[in-house]
C-alpha cells in the first residue's frame, strides 16, 4: 500500500523544488510589501483614533469596524472578481497586497492606537510646548516610545499577515499555497507537500517572532 | 510680556477660570499660590495655550494667541515650561532631551545645540549625566534636566507649575536653588509653588487664587505681614506652619 | 539558533513514524474474506465521496438537500454489489482537494467524483477502468468573439486544481503554437466569477462540468481535447476492493447498464 508520505512522493517534489522556490518569493514579496502598506495604514489610522477629535476617530472606527467585521477572503475576492465590473483590473499581485495590506492595517491601527494611548499625556505637553506641531510630537516624541510597547503584539501581526498573504491561492495569486495547492492536487501528493510548505511559512515566521523577542530585550534594556 | 484679558475656562459645566485679567510684565518674576483645585495650573496652561481659554484673549509678546489660526507652535519655543512631572522624554538620553526640540524645531545645528545643552547641563550641576537616560536619574536630578531643557530653548518666558511638589523633601533645594540662580537673569518667571521661601527670595509680585479667581495679590512681603483676605490668611497659615 | 535545529529534529521524527506507520501493512485475518472488504461489510454502509456541484454527475439539489447524479447511482450499484442493498451508502461531498486525504485516512471507500485516471494517479490509488469518457472543453463569453483555442493566444484560462484540463490545453496549444496563462481555482464557481470579471478569458473544464455554468452570456466552443477517463477511485491495499469494483463496472458495461444510466442522466 502506499501512504502519503510514500518516499517517490517525496523525490518527485524534490525534483519540482522551483515550483516552491517561486511561491516561496512570491509569498516573500507580498507579505513584505503588504508588510508596509499595514504599517503605514496602521499608523495613520492609529494615530486618527488616539487624538480627542470626534471626525478623525469617526474615520478610525469606519475602517477599523468594517475591516476587522468582514472575512480577509471576502474583501480579496472583491478586490479580484468586484473591482473588474467597475472597470479596475488591479494585478493579482496587487490584489494580495492591497487585501492583506488593509486588513492588517486595521489590526496594526488598533494596536498602535493602544500604544499610543499607554504614553502619558505629559509626554504630549511637553511636546507641544516645547513648539513641536502634533505631527512632529508624535513622530519625535509619542510614536517612538509607542513603538516599543507595541512591538510584540506588531510582531504578531507581521507573522499572521504572512501566513494570511496565503489567501492569495484563492485568486490564483501564484504565492506558496497556490503552489502547493496546484501541485499536490495535480499530483496527489499532498503530504510531503504540505509539510515542506508548512516548514518554509515557519522558516519565514520563527525567525521574525525570535527578532521581536530581542528587540523587546533591547528595549527593556535601554528604557 | 503675557496678558490675559477677561479669561474664562469651562471644564464642562465647572467653571474653573472666572474673568482672569492679569499682565506680566518682561523680565517679572510672578509666583502664583491658591488651594488645589483653584485654578492654577489651568491659569499657567492658559500662557501657552496647553489649555484653550473658553473665552477672552491671551497675548504673548504681542501676538495674540488666542485669535483664530496664530502660530501658536512658534510662541511656545518663546515660552518654555516645566512640569510638576518632568515629562523627559524617557527614550532619549539626557542631551538629547535638550537637543531635540532645538534641532528640529527650532532649525539649530546639532553641534551647536550640543554646545548649549552641555553648557546648560553644566550650570544645573548635570554635566556628568549627559549621556544618562532620564530613568537613571534622581527626581531633583530629572527637574533640573527639565529646566536645563527648557533653557536650551532660548526662552524669553519660563513658566513652572509646582516642580518641586513631586519631589522628595531633599531635593528640592537643589531644583530651587537652580530656580533662583536663573531668576537672576532677564527672564520672565511664573512659578506656581507653595515654596514661600522661593517666593520671598525672587518674587517680583505674588498673587493667591481660589475657586478661579485673583484673591489678593502684592509684594511677598505684602503677603507675609498683612494679607487682606481671610481667605488668604486661612490658606497662608496652613502652609506656613 | 539552537532551537530551529530541534524543532526541525522533531518534525523530522514526527515524519519517520508517519512513515513507518504507513508502509507497515496491515494484518491480515485468517478468513478468506479480505479484509477490506470485510470492514465495509462489517460496518453496513458503503462510505463514497462523491461531488455535489457537478450537475448530472453528483449534485445537491438546494431545495431537497438530496445528492443525486450518475455517479451517485454508480455508486449505489457497488452498495448492492457487496451488501446487497443499494441504499447502504454513505454519501460524503468532496472536492479536487479533500478526495486524496479523505481516502487515505480511511474516511472514504471509494471516490465517485469525476476522478480523471492517469498515470501518475494510478501510483497513488487503485483506480477502475474507466466508466465514462469526457473531454476537456472551453467555455467563454458570447461578445468576446473567441470562436477556438488559436483565438486564445496571450489570454487566461481558468482551471480547476487538481484538474487535468491544464496539461490537455497546453498541449494543445503547443501544437498550435500559442501561448496561455492558467489560473487555478479551488472550486467551480470561483472560475466563473472569474469569467465573470474578466480576470480570465475562458473556463475550461470538463465538458460535463461545463454543462452546468452555461448561461445566457456564455457558450461552449465545439473544440474537444484530451479524453478524461473518469474511474473509481479507491486506497491501495484494498485490493479486493478494488477488483470488485472493477468488475463491476466492467459487468455493467457488457450487460448495456451502464449505457442506461448514461442516457438516463442525459450525458449522450
Ligand atoms: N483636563 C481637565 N478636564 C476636566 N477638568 C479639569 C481638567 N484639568 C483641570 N480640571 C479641573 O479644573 C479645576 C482646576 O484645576 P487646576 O489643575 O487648574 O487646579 P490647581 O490649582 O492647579 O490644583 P493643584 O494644586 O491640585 O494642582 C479642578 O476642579 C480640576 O478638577
Ligand atoms: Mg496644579
Amino acid at each position: 500500500m502506499v501512504g502519503p508520505f510514500a518516499g517517490f512522493k517525496w523525490l518527485a517534489l524534490f525534483a519540482n523544488w522551483k515550483v516552491f522556490a517561486e511561491g516561496f518569493l512570491t509569498t516573500l514579496l507580498a507579505s513584505s510589501l503588504s508588510l508596509c502598506l499595514a504599517l503605514v495604514l496602521g499608523i495613520i489610522f492609529g494615530v486618527l483614533g488616539s487624538t480627542h477629535f470626534k471626525f478623525p476617530k469617526a474615520i478610525n472606527r469606519v475602517y477599523v469596524e468594517f475591516i476587522q467585521n468582514t472575512p480577509l477572503v471576502i474583501q480579496v475576492f472583491f478586490l479580484f472578481n468586484g473591482l473588474p465590473h467597475m472597470g479596475i483590473m488591479l494585478p493579482v499581485l496587487a490584489v494580495g497586497v492591497l487585501g492583506v495590506g488593509i486588513y492588517h492595517g486595521a489590526y496594526i491601527a488598533e494596536v498602535i492606537r493602544a500604544g499610543i494611548q499607554s504614553i502619558h499625556r505629559g509626554q504630549m505637553e511637553a511636546a507641544l510646548s516645547q513648539g513641536f506641531n502634533y505631527v512632529g510630537a508624535m513622530r519625535y516624541i509619542i510614536l517612538p516610545q509607542a513603538a516599543r510597547v507595541v512591538l510584540p503584539p506588531l510582531a504578531n501581526q507581521a507573522v499572521n499577515l504572512i501566513k494570511n498573504t496565503s489567501v492569495m491561492a484563492l485568486i490564483a495569486g501564484g504565492d506558496l499555497m497556490y503552489r502547493a495547492d496546484s501541485w499536490s492536487s495535480e499530483t496527489l501528493h499532498y503530504g510531503p507537500t504540505y509539510v515542506v510548505v508548512g516548514l518554509l511559512y515557519l522558516s519565514l515566521c520563527f525567525p521574525l517572532a525570535n527578532l521581536v523577542r530581542y528587540l523587546e530585550k533591547r528595549a527593556e534594556v535601554s528604557a | 510680556m503675557i496678558q490675559l484679558t477677561e479669561v474664562h475656562k469651562y471644564f464642562g459645566h465647572n467653571h474653573v477660570l472666572k474673568d482672569i485679567s492679569l499682565t506680566v510684565q518682561t523680565g517679572e518674576k510672578l509666583v502664583v499660590i491658591g488651594p488645589s483645585g483653584s485654578g492654577k495650573s489651568t491659569l499657567i496652561r492658559c500662557m501657552n495655550l496647553l489649555e484653550k481659554p473658553t473665552s477672552g484673549k491671551v497675548v504673548v509678546d504681542g501676538v495674540e494667541i488666542t485669535a483664530h489660526n496664530a502660530p501658536v507652535a512658534k510662541v511656545r519655543q518663546q515660552v518654555a515650561m516645566v512640569f510638576q512631572q518632568f515629562n523627559l522624554y524617557p527614550h532619549k538620553t539626557v542631551l538629547e532631551n535638550l537637543t531635540l526640540a532645538p534641532i528640529i524645531v527650532g532649525g539649530v545645528a546639532k553641534e551647536e545645540a550640543e554646545e548649549s545643552g552641555m553648557k546648560y547641563l553644566d550650570r544645573v550641576g548635570l554635566r556628568a549625566k549627559a549621556n544618562a537616560f532620564p530613568s537613571q536619574l534622581s527626581g531633583g536630578q530629572q527637574q533640573r534636566v527639565a529646566i536645563a531643557r527648557a533653557l536650551n530653548m532660548r526662552p524669553k518666558i519660563m513658566l513652572f507649575d509646582e516642580p518641586t511638589s513631586a519631589l522628595d523633601p531633599e531635593m528640592i533645594q537643589e531644583v530651587l536653588d537652580v530656580m533662583v540662580d536663573l531668576a537672576h537673569e532677564g527672564i520672565t518667571m511664573v512659578v506656581v509653588t507653595h515654596e514661600m521661601g522661593f517666593a520671598r527670595q525672587v518674587a517680583d509680585r505674588v498673587i493667591f487664587m481660589d475657586e478661579g479667581e485673583i484673591v489678593e495679590q502684592g509684594t511677598p512681603e505684602h503677603f507675609f505681614i498683612n494679607p487682606n483676605h481671610d481667605r488668604t490668611k486661612l490658606f497662608l497659615s496652613k502652609i506656613l506652619r | 539558533m539552537k532551537k530551529v535545529s530541534l524543532i526541525g529534529l522533531v518534525l523530522l521524527l514526527m515524519l519517520s513514524l508517519v512513515l513507518v506507520g504507513c508502509s507497515s501493512t496491515p494484518a491480515t485475518t485468517q478468513s478468506k474474506e479480505p479484509a477490506d472488504l470485510k470492514a465495509i461489510k462489517d460496518r453496513g454502509v458503503l462510505k463514497v465521496g462523491v461531488k455535489i456541484d457537478v450537475p448530472k454527475f453528483g449534485y445537491k439539489d438546494p431545495k431537497t438537500n438530496q445528492i443525486d447524479g450518475f455517479e451517485i447511482d454508480l455508486a449505489r450499484a457497488i452498495a448492492k454489489k457487496i451488501l446487497g442493498d443499494e441504499k447502504k451508502i454513505d454519501l460524503q461531498a468532496v472536492t479536487a482537494k479533500t478526495r486524496g486525504p479523505l481516502l487515505d485516512s480511511g474516511e472514504i471507500d471509494l471516490v465517485a467524483a469525476t476522478f480523471t485516471i492517469t498515470e501518475e494517479r494510478k501510483q497513488t490509488y487503485n483506480f477502475s477502468d474507466p466508466y465514462f469518457v469526457d473531454y476537456v472543453g472551453l467555455l467563454v463569453k458570447k461578445d468576446a468573439k473567441i470562436a477556438g483555442l488559436k483565438d486564445l493566444n496571450g489570454k487566461k484560462i481558468g482551471v480547476a486544481q487538481s484538474a487535468t484540463s491544464k496539461k490537455a490545453i497546453q498541449e494543445a496549444a503547443d501544437k498550435l503554437g500559442i501561448k496561455v496563462e492558467f489560473l487555478e481555482f479551488a472550486t467551480y464557481p470561483e472560475i466563473k466569477a472569474a469569467l465573470d470579471s474578466g480576470r480570465v478569458q475562458c473556463f475550461s473544464v470538463d465538458k460535463s462540468i461545463l454543462f452546468g455554468y452555461l448561461d445566457d452570456s456564455t457558450v461552449i466552443l465545439p473544440d474537444n481535447f484530451t479524453s478524461q477517463n473518469y474511474g473509481l477511485a479507491s486506497k491501495k491495499g484494498n485490493d479486493a476492493l478494488a477488483k470488485l469494483i472493477n468488475d463491476t463496472v466492467n459487468e455493467m458495461k457488457s450487460n448495456g447498464e451502464l449505457d442506461k444510466l448514461i442516457t438516463k442522466w442525459g450525458l449522450k
